[in-house]
């Protein structure tokens, strides 16, 4: 590939370093200046990535505003970055979110010069990883955001911070060491089946994998590298059963820490399912399926129960979360149109709505310094607004139709269903039954939530002086709520741009040599129909639904007369 | 398409933004209190308004020929992606259009009493900004063109009814019934979603024989016309898709095993009982078996499942009711009861019919509920019968009009509720629709039917009697039973003393001491029911609904039933595939079914007379439970509620706390930590070999030396390997080992 300069999206990623280097240079007592030059350059970079609005094509699967600049040319390392619909979103969605934990970050006074430092160098590499194509930078920003994240909840936490601090390094960290393997593997695969030099391009791999000749001499690796990159993915998730460094991170996390932590990192798993695991390994993953699905249903259930029990408002949310990624997970390996993109969907809206739960639960904490139901009570009376920004959150979070939550988790659960009623990889309809069960729990756990702070009387002296919320507080809720209504009233708006790259995505997954489109392929298209055409001939059909199985086999009279006989009873008045 | 079915959207639009006006500008219109009126007039105009334009829109449809009646009005995209297609629709036709009339009727009349009933309440506002939400979803339900809009209308009432159960949230009871109310019915719409997935999914399959659909396979005007042609091969898919669709009206319209609720959301204002769960919300169940009959039709299966629940649930709730003191636990079993009663006929493929009941139902149960609440009004939030008596010397009007209400539920001759019951009867004994294996069970569900209309007018006759008859004026002979259901304002006791001490509140997150001081002491006047008390009859806005419901109780059955009139409009001529017979030829015993159901309205009614001629008996403490073991046990609904919560509330915690104590923090994490006291263990090992001696430094970094050489020139070795690629790179004037597209040419 030509090199090219820098270019927006560089601008976008980096923007929030540059800020972080100017943070370094004021002084630590200017704590004030402090906070407003890392809002100023945070609402900077969403500024930019608001730019994306304009260039970015929601009609094409390929990687657009690409920039390539060589790097180190003998490992086939680069500086590649592009965008396509699966990334466009979660990009908007993390300048989105951290400029509000930025502003939400202003109640902190402790070390406020590293503070925000922390927060902004983990922007740039959240923003990193979402749009790096090649590998080794993927690794490097998926690294890096371990850092600031780690300061974040080992300086700023609560009591037990620096055990959840190093549990969420460690855990992820080695979680991700088999990814680094799988990379490797990948770029070496790479290099022998194109008998040239190794690539860590996911571009050029992909190209490899498309055509049938990356794996074509080792297929009993593909499920080894297949795993080596779900482990990593399944415990950013988090997935059962590598979950439990979740909690503890939330809840020993500042505010901001929770917000970004849900809404953005654990994205950084689900979006690498959908970058690596689906179009790297078509020839594996429908056996994989039912092991991912198993573990997502788990999950939903899992987390479920768990959360119900919680006495600490936070650690509710955050197995909460569990549940609620398992439904991303869902969606995503149900492999159908309507899943991949309803769980693409759901990362977006479990963003926004457990963003804007912890974003809640920290403004109270803010003022009580305590998280523990047993605190609290009857605060709807105390704080009425609040409590109803709350109430809208938390019904967005159970997956009220006419929120965002339940687009998502709808499409998700219609896509696996469809895929389970198939018996498509292995599924059967147990998984969604049970998934669906899901859906009422998550209605157990925030009700009985809702019910423990805001209801009953307000018994406790210390919550009988509470203020409602400040204006700028609602505002910032505010805007958290117009995505709420936005994505549940007019999804389209974020469904449009990611379902030609999702469609090609599923595409790479099932179908076989030959009738996969490739990236780098810039006569494919995906057409509205989710057909894959070149120069305006059909490749691939886009088979986006199941076939029924045959009804009732011919052996069995009995049935049919059976059927027969209840037929005969409908019978027509005229 | 009319230009004039666009009103569609206005009839939403008006509640909708009656809710808004309410949620946002409310509380400033109320004021100090004196805004009230306007306030209410506000939240009583748009309902008032939307029922206008109904009428109007029902007319403009009437116009049409019979059968043609269905118009679609398109809206906005929802969820558009390739292969599925929910789009904003509406759906004009007789179904929906007698729905929103009932709606929007019944709704404006119970926003107007509820005007005068919340007069004393301080969050007058946010009641009606619930109770305008309620009218948009219900709306949304009926009018939508597609089963997910239904959900979103079928999700909102049930939020809706969350937070009018919930609305004195003071008392945690109210607050508990409210998430028994949201999650019971979540178990419903998880069947009612499974069966739209399947639905989808058989639909999906079957794209090509749809004609031109766009991908809206969960629109009603794709499913009717194709679905019958193609579920007909799959006798057990239809089964399947109806039953699981009837899982979710078993929750909405508490049906056994579902209905537990429904008793405990009476913690809500009465004004809510009457319209939420009582005349709207409760029979969208059987609206949705309406909606969708032409599959319910196929199955006999699962209409035979469907009338036996209907038989069941209606013999199981009048029973309960015996064992009801608080008059809104009587009425909402009867209500369960009724809603038994409309499964029955849906069951037996009577569809028309049960929207029929569905109608007179709204008729007088709304009456009785709101004559109801004007007795709760009258006697000071007492809403124990044990506490009433005489009251017809007190209260006239409501006297009256719930005796109008009381006949027509027991089924008296000409009242509606006698024609609706009575085709309900008619058409169970004389189809075999429901059977299994040819085993009829319309034949049984009808005579369990009958068995339960005696029952009926027997506790209905005992509520009546117990509240206006008897002579004794009980209030002021024994003390008060229940508690009452009134938001009990607890006063705020500024206990300055006690603060928690977090460092000077910089942030000015509390009110100042003096701030505290300056607020409002809220002292309710509360006059509790003692003997002293004289109740007297409501005011206007709360009387005059009562008056009209009276006059439709009165003649809605006949008006509705004459000609056909109901029947030929929702299901004209060759609409029903099904062939069924109005009224059964021959009944044991040479008498008509009209004897039969005349023995029974009267036969209950004059058994309750008997018993509670004279009120209750002194000797029994004023408590029927105690002398009869069958009254005692019916109270608590034969054990059925609290064996389900404790099982759901007790067991689900212990389950809960186990997996999170046990297996959470024991197993999962438990290896978690494991693993780290393992490095760390392999650590302190690690630390030995840290022994200061610069030989064993040097060995070691040797080692790694090495190793990273080799790995560094394997991958030397490969790089190099590849001289044939370098030459077409060159050409094409690429970096020489340049990472793209190596070899793909």
């Amino acid at each position: 590939m030509q090199p090219t300069g820098l270019g927006l999206l560089s601008l976008i990623v980096f923007t929030p370093l540059m800020g972080a280097l100017l943070l370094m240079l004021i002084p630590k007592e200017q704590e004030k200046l402090h906070r407003y030059a890392a809002l100023g350059v945070s609402v900077l970079t969403f500024a930019f990535s608001l730019m994306l609005l304009k260039e970015f094509n929601g009609q094409t699967f390929h990687f657009q505003m690409e920039e390539f600049i060589p790097w180190i040319k003998p490992l086939g390392i680069h500086y590649h970055l592009g965008m396509d619909g699966i990334s466009y979103w979660l990009v908007l969605l993390t300048t989105f979110l951290t400029a509000i934990s930025i502003w939400f970050s202003f109640y902190v006074s402790k070390r406020v010069k590293l503070y925000f430092i922390c927060l902004l160098i983990l922007e740039t590499a959240m923003l990193g990883v979402f749009v790096s194509l090649d590998m080794i930078l993927f690794y490097t920003f998926f690294e890096a955001s371990l850092v600031p994240m780690w300061l974040l909840i080992g300086i700023w936490g609560g009591e037990r911070r620096t055990y959840a601090g190093t549990k969420f390094f460690i855990y992820t960290f080695a979680g991700s060491i088999f990814m680094l393997i799988g990379i490797i593997a990948l770029a070496n695969l790479y290099g022998q089946a194109t008998n040239g030099p190794i690539s860590f391009s996911i571009v050029d791999i992909q190209a490899a994998v498309a055509n049938g000749s990356l794996w074509a001499k080792a297929m009993t690796l593909q499920p080894w590298i297949f795993w080596s990159f779900a482990i990593a993915f399944l415990v950013k998730c988090p997935a059962f059963p590598f979950h439990t460094w979740l909690p503890d991170a939330h809840v020993e996390a500042p505010t901001a820490g929770s917000i970004i932590l849900a809404g953005v990192l654990l994205k950084m798993g689900t979006y690498g399912f959908l970058r690596f695991c689906l179009p790297l390994f078509p020839d594996t993953i429908a056996s994989q399926v039912p092991i991912i699905m198993t573990l997502a249903v788990i999950g939903i259930i899992y987390g479920a129960i768990v959360a119900a029990v919680q006495p600490d408002w936070k650690k509710l949310v955050a197995y909460s979360s569990v549940a609620h990624m398992g439904f991303v997970l869902l969606g995503i390996f149900s492999l159908t149109h309507t899943g991949l993109l309803g769980g693409s969907l759901q990362q977006l809206n479990h963003g926004i709505s457990t963003g804007a739960l912890f974003l809640l639960i920290g403004l109270v904490y803010e003022r009580r310094h305590t998280r523990m139901f047993k605190n609290f009570g009857g605060l709807k009376a105390q704080m009425p607004i609040y409590s109803a920004i709350f109430l809208i959150v938390m019904l967005s979070s159970v997956g009220l139709p006419g929120t965002n939550g339940f687009i998502g988790e709808f499409m998700a659960m219609m896509g696996a269903f469809e895929a389970a009623y198939a018996g498509a990889y292995g599924l059967n309809l147990g998984f969604i039954v049970v998934a669906g069960f899901g859906v009422v729990l998550a209605a157990v756990y925030l009700l009985y939530m809702f019910q423990q702070v805001f209801y009953g009387k307000n018994d406790n002296p210390d919550n009988r002086r509470l203020k409602d919320i400040k204006p700028w507080e609602m505002a910032m809720c505010g805007l958290l709520l117009v995505f709420v209504f936005w994505g549940g009233l007019y999804p389209k708006t974020f469904l449009q741009p990611m379902e030609a790259s999702i469609g090609a995505v599923r595409m790479m997954a099932i179908n076989p040599v030959g009738q996969r489109p490739a990236w780098n392929e810039k006569g494919q298209e995906i057409d509205a129909d989710m057909n894959l055409v070149a120069d305006g001939v059909v490749i691939a059909p886009a088979k986006l639904h199941f076939p029924l199985k045959p009804p009732v086999e011919e052996n069995q009279p009995e049935v049919q007369v059976k059927a027969r006989f209840s037929q005969d009873q409908v019978i027509a008045r005229r | 398409m009319d230009a004039s079915y666009g009103l569609v959207w206005l009839i939403i639009g008006l509640p909708v933004a009656g809710f808004l006006i309410q949620a946002l500008i409310g509380k400033r219109l109320i004021g100090n209190g004196s805004g009230k009126r306007l306030a209410g007039a506000l939240a009583v105009l748009p309902i008032a308004s939307a029922f206008g334009v109904a009428v109007a829109l029902t007319m403009e449809l009437a116009k049409l020929a019979p059968g043609t009646r269905e118009v679609v009005v398109p809206g906005f995209d929802w969820i558009k992606i390739a292969g599925l297609n929910i789009p904003f629709e509406a759906r004009v036709d007789p179904l929906t259009m007698m729905m929103t009339l009932i709606i929007t009727g019944i709704g404006a009349l119970i926003h107007l009493y509820a005007t005068g009933y919340m007069s004393e309440e301080k969050d007058y506002s946010r009641f009606f900004t619930y109770l305008n939400l309620f009218i948009a979803a219900m709306l949304i339900l009926v009018l939508g063109n597609n089963l997910v809009l239904m959900f979103i209308g079928w999700e909102g009432v049930g939020l809706c009814s969350y937070l009018l159960i919930g609305f004195w949230y003071k008392d945690l009871a109210n607050a508990k019934a409210a998430n028994k109310a949201f999650i019971v019915n979540r178990i419903g719409d998880w069947g009612l979603t499974l069966g739209m997935f399947l639905l989808f999914v058989v639909l999906a399959a079957n794209a090509d024989k749809l004609g031109s659909h766009e991908g809206r396979f969960l629109s009603y005007d794709v499913i009717l016309p194709n679905i019958a042609g193609i579920l007909k091969t799959m006798p057990g898919v239809t089964t399947a898709i109806a039953l699981l669709l009837f899982v979710g009206a078993c929750g909405k319209s508490a049906q056994f095993p579902l209905y537990l609720w429904l008793p405990d959301a009476m913690a809500g204002p009465t004004p809510v009982s009457a319209l939420i769960h009582a005349a709207t919300m409760v029979t969208a169940g059987v609206f949705m078996l309406n909606r969708l009959y032409v599959i319910f039709e196929m199955s006999p299966v699962a209409s035979a499942i469907i009338a036996c629940i209907g038989a069941f649930t209606a013999l199981f709730a009048a029973l309960v009711a015996f064992g009801q003191t608080d008059i809104k636990k009587v009425l909402a079993y009867s209500t369960v009861s009724q809603l038994g009663f409309m499964f029955i006929a849906c069951g037996v493929g009577a569809y028309w019919v049960g929207m029929f009941h569905v109608t007179t139902h709204a008729f007088f149960k709304a009456l009785l509920f709101l004559g109801s609440g004007a007795v709760i009004h009258a006697m000071a939030h007492n809403q124990d019968m044990r506490n009433y008596g005489n009251l017809r010397k007190y209260l006239p009007i409501t006297f009256i009009t719930m005796m109008i209400g009381y006949l027509a539920i027991a089924g008296f001759p000409m009242l509606a509720g006698f024609y609706s019951k009575e085709a309900i009867l008619g058409y169970a004994l004389a189809n075999n629709h429901a059977s299994i294996d040819g085993m009829n069970f319309s034949h049984i569900v009808g005579w369990v039917g009958l068995g339960v209309a005696f029952l009926t007018a027997f506790y209905m006759t005992r509520m009546t009697w117990l509240t206006f008859f008897g002579g004794q004026e009980r209030w002021k002979l024994i003390p008060a039973h229940a508690e009452e259901h009134h938001d009990d304002h607890a006063h705020a006791d500024h206990d300055h003393a006690h603060h928690e001490d977090h460092g000077p509140d910089t942030h000015k997150f509390f009110f100042t001491d003096e701030e505290m001081d300056a607020q409002p002491h809220e002292h309710e006047h509360h006059h509790a029911l003692d003997e002293t008390h004289k109740p007297h009859e409501v005011p206007f806005s709360m009387w005059f609904p009562l008056v009209i419901l009276a006059i439709l109780s009165l003649g809605g059955g006949w008006v509705l039933s004459n000609n056909h009139l109901l029947e030929e409009w929702l299901y004209p001529e060759g609409s029903m595939s099904l062939a069924l017979t109005e009224h059964p030829h021959a009944l044991p015993g040479g008498l008509s079914l009209m004897a039969y159901s005349l023995i029974a309205a009267f036969g209950g009614i004059l058994v309750g007379a008997f018993f509670y001629w004279k009120g209750l008996p002194k000797k029994e403490g004023w408590d029927e439970a105690n002398w009869s073991p069958f009254r005692r046990s019916a109270k608590d609904q034969f054990g059925y509620d609290g064996a389900m919560m404790s099982a759901a509330v007790q067991g689900g915690g212990d389950i809960g706390l186990a997996m999170w104590q046990g297996a959470d923090a024991g197993v999962v994490d438990g290896a978690v930590n494991g693993v780290g006291r393992l490095s760390g263990f392999l650590g302190g090992l690690m630390g030995k070999l840290q022994s200061g001696f610069v030989r064993q430094y040097a060995m070691i970094m040797l080692v790694g030396v090495v190793g990273l050489l080799a790995a560094v020139s394997y991958g030397i070795y490969k790089v190099g390997k590849q001289p044939p690629a370098v030459p077409a790179v060159i050409q094409e004037g690429r970096p020489i080992l340049g990472a793209s597209a190596g070899g793909q040419h």
